[in-house]
């Protein structure tokens, strides 16, 4: 029998406080769309759950000089409705418009969805694309920052301490020219794990050459990450079909050396590979 | 690569049991003192509308207002054996039950009426009882049902309608298998991605022979719903089973379609009445679904030109036939 | 039957009303709505978020309440279908359901309605688009969402 003891933090002091009272087992909740299915099943127990929705200060998009700030607790709804994001960082915008439907959309939160950590992850992909970096606290260590990159550690894990909390997902602006493109495959059209998911970030000099490409094709390993060896193939050069057809080999290499054969295998890799070359030709020849 | 295709899906099914197989109904119809009407019917709607066309019947027989019919259903203790609503026979079986039933308790009223009125010609409309030739001799069906009421009369019939068929013979198959058959076709527009097997229905127009759609609202809702179902069926539902345990149980792992999956349906409702069906009406509830996968599988070997015969016609199973068939063009 | 010490205060709004009730920590928002509120409108369906019956409006927004954990709605407003209108004066997108026959089992409705009244209250005249995107998270089985589109199509454009 499932039972807990529930207490909803006012700041990021009260909640680091009770962290580190707490620690293992204590769990903390945002918009409980991957967890609360979880603590119904009971395949997490935790002696306490720590509700973070209320921490005024963990929500909402800040815009600096140079970084845009979001807030864990940032529903993807929210994320949807930012005037800042919408401007500044549509690839986030693009992909949190295909997680769920409109109530999970709701509730679920940016935070969440890279706390989770779940392969198959929406949003987590886009961040990673960007560079994001992940501002975490604790009551004991203070502040630290990590990447994104670095913070996944393996499926469902993320490089948290018990006694810590993800307090802010910062993403450096784009220069200007910059194009972003997100695409998800999934089984139906709402309400859909993604079968596969590709975030891309490309930026083409006055000469037309590819200064800045980052690739993250999603749901295809147990941890996305960025494919360097595919974008290292098409950086510096102008955007060739041949070249992107390389490139997209190398995409496919790197997952089959990373997860071997399986049983999705015969689909995933040419597939994912289609859906880069596509997502790659409209960005470039979008005009 | 996007690729259309237009295909064709036509049907015919079997109302009702059929194969000697009991297939009856009853319903029982009471008049009031004061007009009121009471209908009783073990049938059950679940939603397609079944509670609806019953007042429809009633009223349409006996000449009253259907919102003024009382309908008591699937009550174990106090309604009549309709038979299960299932093998889209509801409208065809209990509905003419029902019809028949009015018309018995009409057949008191009437003759009532014809001591009432002195005349022979009479005709029920509009919560009212009138000659044909001199309609200024009427009585209302209100004070109508009071007179019967007056005169000991108790109003209240009980009618039966058996469909079971005599079969087919065990040799030769040949015989009285249904009692009636509803025919349809569908036509499916759609477009496949062949890069990633991805089917979106563009378009499903369908038209179904009802026989009489006694409430078109609800035989459209019908079609609509059905497709929807057999277009799930085409092309992502599937059960999942593992030494005979379903693996797929929950709503997010068994995939039906989304309000954002779905076509634009376009529904021809067509009319042949049948004979013994009430005012023709025969039945569309499991029609509605059987032409739509069909059509959509005939759509995709149009876009693709490929022969599919297996379901479902799901990411993978279509992105390895349209794999195989590039390896055999080369 | 249950043991009271482990039960907390909650304090919410409820289609208008404030009220008080004793909570399970364990409890979602649906529970509470459907055992301890006996407002059963709300339907159960999944009880994970994959279904939609469940929708309710929480602080105006459309959310499954199977995915509120019942003392997160600690001074929020919820409002059911009861809440949405009564028999003798249904809400225009009530009247158009029955106008357009868009119930027939009728068990998806209560949600649907919720999730268009939601979206109805953002964006009063949505093209069938942003209505098709408005109730995805509402599964139908019945009606394969004709006829509701069209009767929540039907209220926007008076």
């Amino acid at each position: 029998m499932q039972s807990y003891e529930f207490y909803t933090a006012e700041s990021v002091e009260d909640c680091l406080g009770y962290l580190f009272e707490k620690k293992e087992v204590c769990q903390v909740i945002a918009g409980g769309t991957d967890l609360i299915p979880g603590l119904r099943n009971e395949s997490i127990r935790p002696t306490f759950v720590l509700n973070i929705l209320e921490i005024e200060s963990m929500r909402g998009v800040i815009e600096n000089d140079d970084e845009i700030r979001i807030g864990p607790t940032t529903t993807f709804t929210e994320m949807i409705e930012s005037e800042i994001l919408n401007r500044t960082l549509p690839l986030l915008v693009e992909a949190a418009k295909y997680v769920g439907g409109p109530q999970i959309r709701n509730r679920g939160t940016i935070g969440g969805n890279i706390a989770t950590a779940s392969p198959a992850a929406d949003v987590l992909p886009a961040v990673l694309a960007l560079d994001g970096v992940l501002e975490i606290q604790s009551k004991q260590a203070g502040s630290r920052f990590l990447t994104l990159a670095k913070a996944i550690e393996a499926p469902y894990k993320i490089r948290l301490q018990p006694d810590e909390i993800i307090t802010g997902i910062l993403i450096n602006k784009l220069p200007p020219g910059t194009r972003c493109g997100y695409e998800k495959l999934g089984r139906r059209n709402a309400m859909a794990r993604a079968r596969m998911n590709m975030s891309m970030v490309i930026h083409l000099d006055e000469k037309g050459t590819i200064s800045d490409l980052r690739i993250v094709p999603g749901a295809v390993l147990p941890v996305a990450q960025r494919f360097q060896e595919a974008e290292k193939i098409l950086l510096g050069k102008k955007p060739d079909p041949q070249l992107l057809e390389t490139a997209a080999e190398a995409l496919a290499e790197k997952i089959l050396k990373i997860t071997g054969i399986r049983w999705s295998t015969e689909y995933k890799l040419p597939v994912i590979k289609s859906i880069f070359k596509w997502v790659f030709n409209r960005l470039v020849f979008k005009n | 690569m996007k690729k259309r295709g237009i295909g064709v899906g036509s049907m015919f099914y079997g109302i009702g049991y059929g194969f000697s197989r009991q297939d009856i109904s009853s319903a029982t119809i009471e008049i009031c003192e004061d007009g009121s009407v009471i209908v009783r019917s073990g049938e059950v709607d679940y939603g397609q509308g079944s509670d609806t066309i019953f007042c429809q019947i009633v009223a349409e027989e006996l000449g009253v207002r259907y919102d003024s019919i009382q309908m008591i259903t699937a009550d174990t203790f106090t309604t009549p054996n309709a038979g299960p609503t299932s093998a889209s026979r509801v409208t065809y079986v209990t509905g003419k039950a029902m019809m028949k039933a009015a018309q018995a308790v009409k057949k008191t009223l009437q003759s009532v009426a014809e001591e009432t009125l002195g005349e022979s010609d009479l005709v029920f409309k509009d919560e009212k009882v009138y000659s044909m030739a001199n309609p200024d001799k009427n009585i209302t069906f209100e004070k109508l049902a009071k007179q019967c009421h007056l005169r000991g009369l108790k109003i209240v019939e009980t009618a039966w309608h058996d469909i079971t068929t005599k079969d087919v013979d065990p040799e030769t198959g040949q015989g009285k298998a249904y009692s009636t058959y509803a025919w349809a076709s569908q036509i499916a527009e759609v477009e496949v991605d062949t890069e990633t097997g991805k089917v979106e229905i563009l378009r499903i127009i369908a038209a179904h022979d009802v026989g009489k759609a006694i409430n078109p609202s609800n035989v459209e809702g019908q079609i609509e719903g059905g497709a929807i179902m057999g277009m799930g069926y085409a092309l992502e539902e599937e059960i999942k089973q593992e030494r005979g345990y379903i693996k797929n149980t929950s709503l997010g792992e068994y995939m039906i379609p989304t309000s954002l999956d779905v076509p634009s349906i376009e529904s021809h409702i067509i009319e042949v009445p049948v004979s013994d069906g009430p005012y023709g009406a025969k039945g569309v509830g499991e029609p509605a679904l059987i032409p739509t996968a069909p059509a959509i599988l005939n759509a995709i070997c149009n876009a693709l030109d490929i022969r599919i015969t297996e379901l479902p016609a799901n990411l993978e199973n279509l992105h390895r036939l349209i794999r195989e068939k590039e390896k055999g063009n080369q | 039957m249950t043991k009271d010490k482990n039960k907390t205060l909650l304090r919410m709004k409820v289609n208008g009303k404030p009220l008080e009730v004793m909570v399970n920590p364990t409890w979602t928002l649906l529970r509470v709505l459907r055992e301890e509120l006996r407002l059963t409108g709300t339907k159960k369906g999944c009880e994970q978020g994959d279904c939609g019956l469940c929708t309710v409006i929480l602080d105006g927004k459309a959310v499954n309440a199977c995915l509120v954990l019942a003392l997160q709605a600690e001074s929020k407003e919820i409002e059911t279908i009861e809440g949405l209108g009564k028999e003798d004066n249904l809400h225009p997108l009530q009247k158009s359901f029955i106008e357009n026959g868009a119930v027939q089992c009728g068990f998806c409705t209560p949600g649907i309605l919720m999730s268009a009244e939601a979206l109805l209250r953002k964006n009063p005249k949505p093209s069938v688009d942003e209505i098709r995107i408005g109730i995805s998270g509402n599964l139908c089985r019945c009606t394969g969402y004709s006829k509701i589109i069209k009767a929540i199509n039907a209220v926007t454009k008076k």
